[in-house]
């Protein structure tokens, strides 16, 4: 299934260079994204990055639906990020009505937030580990990982997309029983991460892949517009919940956490001791977390005007836009993710490598492929159909059913 | 008669079947320490014998610009290598099923055979992932053939004899002198675990880079009995380290069967450790790695060894 | 006077036609009404240089009914953000690119040019971002006149009149 605008021919020996191909469909990518390496021997001597590829026209489908219907989608927007989209959308609203939440939805929105970035953190940990082929370590992160996530579903009721926003507030308080088991957990994985920061320090073979590869100097970062813990290994002091604060960040003290080894090395650093500084704000958060009610109620129809709100999402600055015409329906919502700011440097970092450092290059930025959808088309000779779901589920079943397999009878969840 | 027991011992026991039936039981228990290691429960006892029957099962596609009889035949040569290898190696105690003086030498050759077989399956399938993962066996073979032989050949300088069944004696007879062998039994182990690709040198087939390197594009049949001569290779190289350098044997044939067993499960768990607790290194930091440390340690213990020979034989 | 009146008066000192249009709507954001191209391209210089906003984090698009408005924003080491509002008209829908003072906005401007049909001029050689290689040329998918529901994905044609039909 190619596209007719990019054909690639495998395994072309041209002067010395290969062009190689690392996706839409590779092991070291979770998400489809197209990177046309060319190489020479086993250094990079040119990379095109192509993005695109999950692009689900989510601003678009914002745009004819209600605002609190909106608030689901953009949760949706990631998977790992979630609370943040859909904290920043809140926010956008909350201000645009001119809304004050009250403090301790303040702070649970605080406590969630952090849990997500630990989480993001040790997902990030786990998967830079198996780029370079140290699958123990990846299994151990994500082991804890799971701590984490156990207790965001006891809050939150899923995961991942733990729906706890809503405009005027949050929709769960927390009680004792929640309180206690993340106290718990809290103390067992301040342990773990002290043996990764441990690890990241001491264990050779790690330090050789990680160390002096990808390397972003600050200028470059100010040049190409790199955000969050790429933008904070390279020296930049970029952490919006210490240049802007906003929500309970206004009261938590919150220090920011910057490195100058400009490198994956100096980006795993800053992840894992972002980790122990969202223990403490956790930490911080249930022991002043004030009291009184959770949510206020915020009128359906949000006045007429435009805002630019800003978080710190675990892939650092994340940027909505809401304008709003006076009705229930938005007119114009835009979200602009950080890794969306992190493509930029993407050439730069890979060119001069080598083949081994690529995907850990890319996987250093932590990137979220997150747009629009694709439809999926097929070339069979020279008819060109165009599939989508449906069409797809009925192609499967015909050609199984051509083999004497029937499918059809298993349920497909809508 | 002699040619039906022959043919008993090459085929049967300790020959074809008996390798591969270890060479399952190795690799279950490899996989399952490994995931214990890893705070996982790991695969079941019957899932090296599963897969192999279920990729047999498979269909076999060869791609159109790849060259069909090497494609087919490498498989089967990695196999034979092997098979024919072991036959080298003592399993009861001192002797083999055949040894003259000289066969550590035919048994390195035909370690050499897998790693070639997997080069030139992979430069013949025409791919650019396996072309990359082909071009880096041949260089990570070029670092560790010259530390793996002088680390193989410098405890025979004692011995006096190239024969793996020679050495095995030497060293039950005089089991202090394997103590001096120490630092070439490690870089062994390390050469070793450079030679079956696995981590921190599995660069060749590394799966988030190339895939899966130089096999990317064998499925079904070809790649059953690939993995089954990848297995095979780890038995014989656990079975000719454990002969050369860890050297306990009595005299009694199922005691020596079962020292035998001892002794290759415990290089096996060595092999696995250094599997589980190790990031991938680069090809590039590989050819330091073994130039830089793994030569010179070897040499230096040659040179030991040479004074040492000297000095017993007064 | 506060650090967003202070940019405000230096920016409407450079450029006098800014004096009305240009406001500080809430704490930290100073947004402009529309400007012209032209004007535009006067001011960016003077915002990258002298002015120390030094990223471009993000350009909107929105559909203003006749024209298109390229809402760029930029940031500075503070937490000052500052928002011009470039309109360009639909019926000359063209722009010159920011991309030699801001490599940081080719992703944005690429997709301006897929998702608002605006061409932005003096962007590097690149693949189309965020839409397929194969996306039929006149659709511009973020206008509010482009209705999903009319796109048969089959013939991937805009249908317009009706419901496009899907074959299954």
């Amino acid at each position: 299934m190619s596209s007719p605008g990019r054909q690639r021919k495998m395994a072309e020996i041209n002067n010395n260079q290969i062009e190689f191909p690392i996706g839409p469909q590779h092991p070291s990518l979770d998400e489809p994204g197209c990177f046309d390496i060319t190489l020479e021997g086993e250094k990079v001597v040119n990379a095109v990055v192509g993005v695109g590829y999950n692009h689900r026209g989510l601003e678009k489908t914002c745009e004819s639906r209600t605002y609190v219907q909106d608030l689901y989608i953009i949760e949706r927007v990631c998977g790992i990020c979630s609370h943040a989209h859909s904290s920043a959308f809140c926010m956008g609203i909350e201000e645009l009505s001119g809304v004050q939440i009250p403090p301790r939805a303040e702070y649970i929105r605080v406590i969630i937030a952090e849990l997500e970035r630990l989480h993001s953190h040790l997902l990030w940990l786990g998967v830079a580990c198996h780029e370079v082929g140290f699958d123990t370590m990846f299994m151990f992160t994500w082991r804890n990982r799971e701590k984490v996530l156990d207790i965001l579903a006891t809050m939150g009721g899923n995961r991942v997309n733990y729906g706890v926003n809503t405009i005027g507030g949050v929709r769960r308080d927390l009680d004792p029983a929640s309180i206690d088991m993340l106290q718990k957990t809290l103390d067992t994985l301040e342990k773990e991460i002290k043996y990764y920061a441990n690890l990241a320090k001491t264990e050779t073979t790690l330090i050789s892949r990680l160390a002096g590869v990808g390397k972003l100097s600050k200028e470059d970062v100010l040049k190409y517009g790199a955000v969050g813990p790429v933008a904070r290994a390279s020296g930049v002091r970029d952490d919006i919940r210490v240049i802007e604060p906003y929500g309970a960040y206004k009261e938590i003290p919150v220090h920011m956490i910057t490195d100058d080894h400009a490198d994956v090395f100096g980006r795993t650093v800053v992840r894992i001791l972002e980790m122990q500084e969202s223990i403490n704000i956790i930490r911080f958060c249930i022991q002043n977390i004030p009291d009184g009610p959770i949510a206020v109620k915020v009128p359906r129809r949000i006045p007429a005007g435009e805002v630019i709100i800003r978080v710190e999402a675990p892939r650092g600055e994340d940027i909505h836009y809401i304008r709003s015409n006076g009705t229930d329906i938005p007119d114009r919502v835009r979200v602009r993710a950080p890794t969306e700011a992190n493509w930029h440097g993407m050439t730069h970092m890979l060119t001069g490598e080598y083949l081994a450092d690529v995907p850990i290059t890319i996987a250093a930025i932590d990137p979220c492929y997150s747009c629009t959808d694709r439809a999926i088309r097929v070339s069979s000779g020279r008819d060109v159909e165009v599939m989508d779901w449906r069409t797809l589920r009925r192609y499967g079943i015909d050609f199984y059913r051509k083999k004497g397999i029937d499918l059809s009878t298993l349920a497909v969840g809508r | 008669m002699d040619i039906l027991i022959s043919l008993l011992k090459v085929l049967i026991f300790p020959g074809f079947l008996f390798l591969s039936v270890y060479g399952f039981i190795a690799e279950f228990l490899d996989r399952k320490m490994y995931a214990r290691m890893q705070n996982r429960v790991g695969p079941p006892w019957y899932q090296p014998i599963a897969d192999f029957f279920k990729m047999i099962g498979k269909r076999t596609l060869i791609p159109a610009d790849a060259s069909p009889w090497i494609f087919r035949i490498m498989p089967f040569i990695s196999l034979a290598a092997v098979s024919a290898a072991f036959l080298y190696v003592p399993v009861f105690g001192n002797k083999a099923v055949f040894s003259f003086d000289g066969d550590l030498i035919i048994v390195l050759y035909f370690l050499t055979m897998p790693p070639l077989a997997s080069f030139l399956a992979g430069w013949y399938s025409r791919d650019v992932y396996a072309t990359i993962g082909a071009t880096r066996i041949m260089t990570q073979m070029f670092v560790y053939e010259v530390p793996l032989f002088i680390s193989l050949l410098a405890p025979t300088l004692l011995v006096g004899s190239w024969s793996i069944s020679d050495v095995t004696r030497y060293y039950s007879a005089h089991p202090l002198y394997a103590l001096i062998n120490i630092p070439v039994m490690i870089t062994a182990l390390i050469a070793f675990q450079c030679k079956l690709e696995r981590a921190p040198f599995d660069s060749p087939e590394a799966e988030t880079e190339v895939v899966s390197g130089a096999l990317v594009e064998y499925s079904g049949r070809l790649l059953a009995f690939f993995r089954m001569s990848l297995d095979c290779e780890l038995v014989l190289v656990i079975s000719l380290f454990s002969a050369i350098f860890l050297p306990f044997t009595t005299g009694i044939v199922w005691v020596d069967f079962l020292l035998y067993l001892a002794k290759t499960l415990f290089t096996l768990l060595l092999l696995t450790l250094m599997k589980v607790s190790m990031a991938r290194l680069k090809i590039v930091d590989v050819v330091t790695f073994c130039w830089k440390y793994l030569t010179s340690v070897a040499l230096v213990q040659v040179v030991f060894n040479l004074l040492i020979r000297g000095v017993l034989k007064q | 006077m506060n650090r967003e009146e202070e940019i405000v008066s230096r920016l409407c000192g450079a450029f006098p036609f800014l004096t009305d249009r240009i406001c500080v709507r809430q704490k930290n954001r100073i947004f402009t009404d529309p400007i012209t191209r032209e004007e535009f391209e006067q001011i960016i210089p003077f915002v990258h240089d002298q002015l120390g906003f030094y990223r471009a984090c993000h350009v909107v698009g929105t559909d203003d009914g006749d024209s298109i408005g390229l809402l760029y924003i930029f940031s500075d080491q503070d937490s000052i953000l500052l928002a011009l509002r470039e309109s360009v008209p639909k019926s000359d829908p063209q722009a010159k690119s920011i991309c030699n003072l801001y490599p940081s906005i080719i992703l944005h401007e690429r997709e301006i040019i897929d998702l608002f049909g605006v061409m932005v001029k003096g962007l590097p050689n690149g693949p189309h971002y965020p839409l397929p290689d194969g996306w039929p040329e006149g659709n511009y998918p973020m206008r509010k006149d482009w209705d999903p529901k009319k796109f048969n994905k089959q013939t991937m044609k805009y249908e317009q009149s009706g419901e496009a039909k899907e074959n299954g």
